[in-house]
This record gives structure tokens, sequence and C-alpha cells, in this order.
């Protein structure tokens, strides 16, 4: 656990939409919205879990964050500079600190590229090294991602090489520039289970080693409470709760939440574990939703107050807060 | 070091990535008659196409363009001294048709080279860029695709009232690049969205590294296939545009050939004359079009046949 340590990434009212386009005849173009007024802070050194549905935004919310898209509104600062506006050779400058992992391994390799090529190419990008160092960077980068010995991977092509091998160039691809920040977008949601377990160790190693930042993006709770020192919980574009990890799985306080933990497959048939109950069987009716986002699946919510005003993020103790009326 | 062992270290053996594309390619090529037949049928058209220096090197008179037979001075049919026989001032019509051969492989590869070029340049940028970039090129493709290619020839050939041999691989080139370039960037589109061309812009790679390293290597496949495609239809084009009339007066081509045939009034007296070039030109486009279809297989799994093992 990271203590009293300085936030060194800020996102600052982030609101982000995406524009679908009508038919010709049909209705006019319709706005959805992927981040409504997000506000975070990631701290130097932790992992921070961003927790959410498939459609809620995480994504969005790590491709701003490398600047593979630009929000409506809000600020994003990395070390109190604001990177939104960042070009030419300061946006080169800012590409070498954050770096990302992407979720599909058999799609983020160039199939033309080997391995070899592949890692040490931000190398040649930023122009670090030449020809000799570079390959050695490179191996040993390669095998620190588990990948060993180096040789026996550098020649391959990505055909040649299995999902969780992918996965690792790619990781090594993220690392090899040394980044403060690392967004991962689901890494391990196209693995299976025992490789992922794998892939989450080596995050960790990296961690441990460089004092990397983490935004970790899952739909699982389970592996975020592995990874991650902090947790947020995003539903349809709005932060519901965030907080410690252990807080955020033992003590939850948004219904979301506890529907999020509800739903967690649970191995042990006899456990005592409780159930929240908090996700409605049926969902409610609602036409022009001016409350709360989860207003119309909520269990625990009230028709007058959920539903006509936006619950504000209440402080619920030491770092950990959640946007319900009821938290 | 015995066979068995021999043969495991082959497998071994780290090739360049092409060299074992080219090769994985290749034995799927293999199994396609249609290949077989378009790559015998271009071997022996270039072998014309070389064995075309030798006969003016025998005697002069076999010189394609300005060799005359001295005792033969109209059109004669096959004999031992001229195995076509002769056109209507006693030049020799099989050294013309070796000659042609050899103009088809020059115009037909050349023409399709640069359309292809021009093609696959425009086509990336296009995809790539997008927006205004794209409308623009798209639409000048689309302007380009409609004009009747061969009235504006005529017009262009009654201003500079001779056009060269390589003026017309130029024009073929300017005329055939739009197709390419609709397939390439419609691969580009699916291809600039892909998450590794996102991993190397979050890599901090610029614009024409992306397209150079990234695009580029997955769209030459296809620019290749186009490119056999390309060069039959440069060739029927170069084959009209002579027996129209409108070709290089100084080179014999297949289709100089024909119209010499045609405007001599032998079209159907001289059957030995008419029928060579006539077939040698569907046969190449045959083959080229042979060529294109077998590696249209290799390049799209799709099309190859169930239940067959590669």
């Amino acid at each position: 656990m990271v203590n009293n340590s300085e936030a060194i990434l800020k996102l600052h009212y982030i609101f982000k939409k995406y524009k679908t386009r009508g038919t010709f005849f049909g209705p006019q173009s319709k706005d959805v919205i992927a981040l409504n007024s997000i506000s975070l802070k990631i701290l130097k050194g932790e992992i921070f879990g961003l927790v959410g549905e498939s459609g809620s935004g995480k994504t969005t919310v790590g491709r701003l964050i490398v600047k593979l898209e630009k929000p409506e509104k809000g600020e994003i600062y990395l070390d109190g500079q604001e990177i939104l506006s960042l070009r030419g050779d300061q946006l080169k400058g800012f590409r070498r600190r954050v770096q990302m992992i992407f979720q599909d391994p058999y799609q983020s390799l160039n199939p033309q590229l080997s391995v070899l090529d592949a890692v040490s190419e931000p190398l040649i990008i930023h122009k670090i090294g030449n020809n000799h160092t570079i390959e050695e960077i490179t191996r040993k980068t390669i095998s620190s991602v588990g990948l060993s010995p180096p040789d026996d991977f550098i020649n391959r092509y990505p055909h040649q090489l299995s999902g969780g091998q992918r996965q690792r160039v790619a990781i090594a691809r993220a690392m090899i520039l040394k980044p403060e920040i690392v967004v991962a977008d689901e890494p391990t949601s196209m693995l299976d289970a025992s490789i992922s377990a794998q892939i989450f160790n080596i995050l960790l190693q990296m961690r441990e080693a460089s004092n990397i930042t983490f935004l970790f993006i899952t739909h699982s709770l389970a592996a975020a409470r592995y990874l991650c020192d902090r947790i947020a919980v995003i539903y349809k574009g709005n932060l519901m709760e965030i907080g410690p990890a252990e807080e955020i799985l033992h003590n939850p306080k948004h219904p979301y939440t506890q529907a999020l933990i509800d739903a967690l497959p649970k191995l042990d048939l006899s456990s005592s574990k409780k159930y929240y109950n908090s996700l409605r069987k049926e969902e409610r009716i609602v036409k022009e939703n001016a409350g709360c986002p989860f207003f119309s699946r909520c269990n625990v919510s009230d028709e007058t107050k959920c539903g006509q005003n936006i619950p504000p993020m209440k402080e619920l103790g030491k770092s950990h807060s959640a946007a319900c009326f009821y938290a | 070091m015995n066979a068995a062992q021999l043969s495991t270290d082959n497998k071994n053996v780290i090739r360049p990535h092409w060299i074992n594309r080219f090769l994985e390619g290749w034995s799927i090529y293999k199994k396609s008659i249609l290949g077989k037949i378009g790559m015998v049928l271009l071997a022996v058209f270039a072998l014309m196409a070389i064995s075309s220096f030798i006969p003016p090197k025998i005697n002069p008179m076999y010189e394609p363009m300005s060799g005359v037979d001295p005792y033969i001075s109209k059109a004669t049919g096959p004999s031992m001294r001229h195995w076509l026989g002769t056109d209507f001032i006693g030049r020799d019509l099989f050294s013309q048709l070796l000659v042609g051969a050899r103009i088809a492989f020059l115009v037909g590869i050349s023409a399709a080279f640069m359309s292809v070029f021009l093609g696959t340049a425009i086509g990336m940028i296009a995809g790539y860029a997008g927006k205004f970039t794209d409308t623009l090129l798209m639409r000048l493709a689309d302007i380009i695709m409609v004009m009747p290619s061969l009235l504006v020839l005529l017009m262009l050939s009654a201003l500079f009232s001779k056009l060269s041999i390589w003026f017309i691989v130029l024009f073929i080139a300017l005329f055939r690049w739009p197709g390419v370039s609709r397939v390439i960037r419609s691969q580009t589109l699916s291809l600039k969205h892909r998450p590794f061309i996102e991993a190397a812009r979050v890599a901090g790679a610029s614009h024409l590294r992306i397209i150079f390293r990234h695009i580029m290597p997955n769209v030459l496949p296809l620019s290749f296939l186009y490119m056999t495609f390309q060069v039959t239809s440069a060739i029927i084009i170069e084959a009209a545009l002579a027996f129209l009339g409108f070709g290089d007066p100084s080179t014999v081509s297949w289709g100089m050939m024909l119209q010499w045939v045609w405007k001599t009034g032998h079209m159907f007296k001289a059957p030995y004359w008419l029928l060579p070039p006539g077939i040698c030109i569907s046969l190449i486009t045959l083959s080229f079009y042979m060529l294109g279809r077998a590696m249209d297989e290799v390049l799209d799994p799709r099309l190859r046949k169930e239940g067959e093992n590669y």
C-alpha cells in the first residue's frame, strides 16, 4: 500500500461523448455520453483499479489518458502539467512517460513485425541508444516479462506465439521506455485464468522494480482486488464509489458496487458471505433520468430522492467516498 | 550428420519473415492448377521475349522493323526461311511476334507497376488521412474512372501527332490507378483502427512511420496481387490503342501487327499473319489473370477449397 504520496495524474471533470451518426432518412444523430464529469486522482506508485461493466466508459478513461482521444470538457494533469494541449516534441516527451497495454494481444501486435522489431520500436522512435544497446535493452526487457531465454523469442512473429506470450510482448513494448504511468486496459480479459495470474505477477514485479504507477482497467472485481491498492467503480460514465481496495471489497457502500460483489461467482457454497441484494429484479422504466444513473436498477433507491437528484460524492471515512444518498 | 538430423536442423533455422511467408505462399500456389498453367504460359512468353534478340543477329533481314527479305515484297505464308511468313513488304513475322512479347512485358509490367505504385500511395494517404484529403483524392479517382480513356487518348494523339511507347505506358498508369487506390484505401481504413496502430501511436510513432512501417507491409501483398490484374489490362489497352492506330509507330507490338494486317487489307487473306498476335494477346492476358487468381487464393484463405490441407 502506498501511503501519503502525491498525485501523479489528475483527471478534472472529464466529459466525453460519442456521436452516433443518424441514418440518412432516420432520426438525427444522438450523443452517447461516455464519461460524465469524472474526477480522479492517481497517486504515484499505486495500482489504481477502474472497475465497471462493459460500456461504462472505463476504457475511454484509459484512452483519454494516453491521448488517443480527446475529451469535450475537462482537464488532465500529469505531475501538475496540463496534457491535453501537448503538441510536437512535448507530446513525444509525454508519450515516453505514459504507456498503454491493450486488451487484445491478438490485435495489438503488428503481424508483420518480429518480437525484436515490435519491442524495440519505442526505443528507435525516441532515439534511445545505438544499434547495439537497443538490442541489449530489448533482450533485457523481454526476459523481464518472463520470456526467457530472450533469444528464443526475438526472431519470432506474433502468429508463432500463444496469447499469453503475445501479451507479454505487448507488456515489454510498453515497459521498454521505463514509463511513469502505464494504462493497462483489461490486459487479461482474453487470456485464461492461470495465464492471467502470471501476467498480474509480472505487473506487480514491474511496480516493485521501478515504481511504475498503473491504471488497471478491468471488469473483474476479483482481479482488481488481487492487484490494486485503490479501486474506483464507474457506471454509465459516472463515478460511483472510490476507495481502498479492501474497503471496496469488504465494505461497499454504493448499491452498484454491492451488486457487482453479489455477481461475483463464489466457489465456497457454504460461505457465510452476505448478499446485498441491491439490484432490482425488474428494471424501473425511466423516461427521462434526471437523477442517479443507477436509479433504474437500484433496489435501495427512493422515487422522489434518487429519481430527481443526482447524488453527490460523499466522504465516508478515510479516502473512501460514494455517490449515493443512502451510503 | 545424417539426413534426418539435417531435416530437423532445417526446421529450426530462423529465416527472415518474408522468406517464410514466401515459402508458405508458394506451397499453396503450387496446388493451384490455374497458377501452374499461368506460370508455364508466362515462362513461354518470357522465353519468346528473351529470344527476340536472336533473329536479327542471324541475318539482318530478320530485323523486325527495318529488315526486309530481298526476294520477297508481298505477304507470303510460312516457310523454312520465314517460320510464320512475311508481311506486305517482306518483313519476317516470327521475329515481329518475338519482339511483340518483349513489348507486351515491357508495357504490361511497367504500366502496372506505375499504376499500382500510384494507387497504393494515394490509397494509403487517403485512407490514413481521412476527412478532406480522403474526399478530394477519392473524387479525383472517381473522375478518372469515368473518363473514357480511348477518347482522351484520341484527343492527345491529335495534339502530339506521334505518341511514344513510354507515353502510352504513362497514360495507362495514370488511368488505371483509381481501382487500386480504392482497394488499398479500404484496406487502410480497416487497418487504421486496429489496436497495433494505436499502440504505435502511444509509443510516439509519427504518421510517416505508421504508414510505412505498420500499414504498408500489411497492404503490399494486396498491391502485388492487383499488379498482376493491372498487367492484363495494360496489355489489352496497349493492343487496342495500337490496333486503332494510336500506338507508337516505331515499335513492333502485337497490336501494331494487327493494325498492319487490317490496314493493308490482309485481314481474311493471311491467317498466318492475323492469328499469331491475336492468340498471343489472349494467352498472355489469360496467363497473367490466372497468376493473379492463384495469388488471390494464397492471400485470401476464404477462397481456398474446403478440406484441403495446406
